[in-house]
């Protein structure tokens, strides 16, 4: 099946890279979340002078998306943050029409010989833990510094108004659990309860926020160095905090939230996040976030339990979503909201 | 049954990814044929606690309900309360412990919202729902 979208892309990348001769090969699926199907390949093209040869990974629309993300605005951000210098691959074509590849879809560079950390594992970094997780929250600090309308992001969705920010993000995710509760989730609705009562302060500032910014969505090489995060598709303007409360989520820990993301200790993740940032740290405004970072979690996990109960899109880690994590983060959203 | 369900679906899922998942060709079907196993091993958990889990949960909000209901000082969450905490189980298959747990679970969240609307204490609630939790969350074997 693979094979079949060989010639199209082939013709489709000839006229976008104005390379005639262009040659698509080794296209295989890879994994690459729920969200979207990945696929690697190479071109090779410059049959008369200097050829070259790269690596490239196409994304494109499933039949049902796991949440509806706004492909252009990944893109944006994959040029926005590539461009900054951050370990970002380099965005090459987006393709908005079905008219090529039947969905809508886009390439970027494949960043090679690098590997995904498991939230299975229990050690997923080995002897680079350390240095992983410094590059790890720096990154994350540099994004919540970037400057939204510089880097021309600051159309985004999202809000400019930083006493908004949680409001915006809390309807948000509200409406997504209203759509996809398929079963009744009193943990869930306690927590928007729990959420509207007791504010966070404004954000300090407005910023990118990567939206699914964890272990799992970025590519670390051997010599232990980020070279690429990835999955930008949830991308928004707002407080940098929601960013960085995911980042720390117990889920993401390996089973050690005191090192969140199975990195460094939690108190040096968060000096290196501010200075990186330039933001300093209001602990209770991170609280409200980290709860919400549970709830969000839950309409994530909510809504891949509903596109596979129903049949919309049978990949297992929907399956895998919507019963391990979904009753994982129903756990840590009732440990937390039972104590506060 | 020998050997028992939950037996074949452990055994199973450490089969698909010790030796059959590393021997198919790509990346993709290796990937995605350990999601399988993983998913075989939480099967399998099920299998053997599922109803159990309900049982319990479903009994702890008849509990709750019991015992919170002549606290409401509406009349008709109240009746609904007394209602619930009195109703039988009924069949123990997994749909059937399920449609009864929705509907308990429903009410559920009506009773906390009505606590939370009146500055109550929901302490008593909070209780339940931790062990909810608590007993749903699934363990999975370190990689």
């Amino acid at each position: 099946m693979s094979e079949d979208i060989v010639p199209r892309l082939e013709s489709y990348l000839a006229r976008v890279l104005a390379q005639p001769d262009l040659e698509v090969s080794a296209l295989a699926r890879i994994p690459g979340g729920a969200s979207r199907e990945t696929y690697r390949f190479r071109i090779r093209y410059g049959g008369g002078g200097a050829q070259t040869e790269r690596g490239l990974i196409l994304r494109r629309d499933p039949p049902a998306s796991l949440i509806e993300t706004e492909r252009a605005t990944e893109y944006r951000a994959y040029q926005a943050f590539h461009a900054l210098g951050l370990p970002v691959p380099e965005p090459i074509a987006l393709e908005e029409s079905g008219d090529f590849l039947g969905r809508p879809f886009f390439i970027m560079e494949e960043i090679e010989n690098c590997q995904v950390g498991n939230i299975l594992a229990s050690n997923p970094y080995g002897d680079h833990r350390d240095q992983i997780g410094q590059q790890f929250f720096g990154a994350l600090g540099r994004i919540a510094q970037a400057d939204v309308d510089a880097i021309g992001l600051g159309d985004l969705d999202g809000t400019r108004d930083p006493a908004r920010c949680w409001s915006h993000e809390l309807e948000r995710w509200q409406k997504v659990i209203e759509e996809d509760e398929t079963e009744p989730q009193p943990i869930v609705h306690a927590g928007l309860r729990w959420l509207r009562r007791n504010p966070p302060p404004p954000a300090q500032r407005i910023s990118v926020v990567h939206g699914d910014y964890r272990t799992g969505n970025f590519l670390f090489d051997a010599k232990g160095d980020i070279r690429a995060i990835l999955d930008w598709e949830m991308t928004h303007l707002g407080d940098p905090l929601e960013d960085l409360a995911w980042a720390l989520d117990p889920l993401w820990s390996h089973g050690d939230p005191s090192r969140p993301a199975g990195t460094i200790a939690r108190p040096q993740a968060l000096a290196i996040w501010e200075k990186e940032s330039g933001i300093r740290l209001d602990t209770a405004a991170l609280a409200w976030w980290e709860i919400f970072a549970s709830l969000k979690g839950c309409a994530i996990w909510m809504s891949a339990a509903r596109e596979y109960a129903q049949g919309r899109n049978t990949d297992p880690v929907n399956a895998f979503s919507g019963w391990y994590c979904l009753a994982f983060h129903n756990n840590v959203l009732a440990e937390r909201l039972g104590a506060a | 049954m020998t050997p028992e369900t939950d037996q074949i679906l452990n055994l199973s899922a450490m089969k698909l990814i010790t030796e059959f998942a590393p021997a198919l060709g790509t990346q993709y079907g290796q990937g995605m044929a350990q999601v399988v196993a993983v998913l075989l091993f939480m099967a399998g958990q099920d299998v053997e606690r599922g109803a159990a889990i309900r049982v319990a949960e479903n009994a702890d909000m008849r509990t709750l309900f019991g015992a919170l209901a002549p606290q409401m000082a509406d009349e008709i969450l109240r009746k609904e309360l007394e209602t619930a905490a009195r109703s039988p189980e009924g069949a123990l298959t997994i749909s059937a412990l399920n449609t009864v747990n929705a509907r308990l679970r429903r009410l559920l969240i009506r009773l906390h919202a009505a606590l939370d609307d009146s500055g109550a204490d929901a302490t008593a609630v909070w209780t339940v729902l931790k062990a909810m939790a608590a007993r749903r969350t699934v363990t999975l074997p370190a990689l």
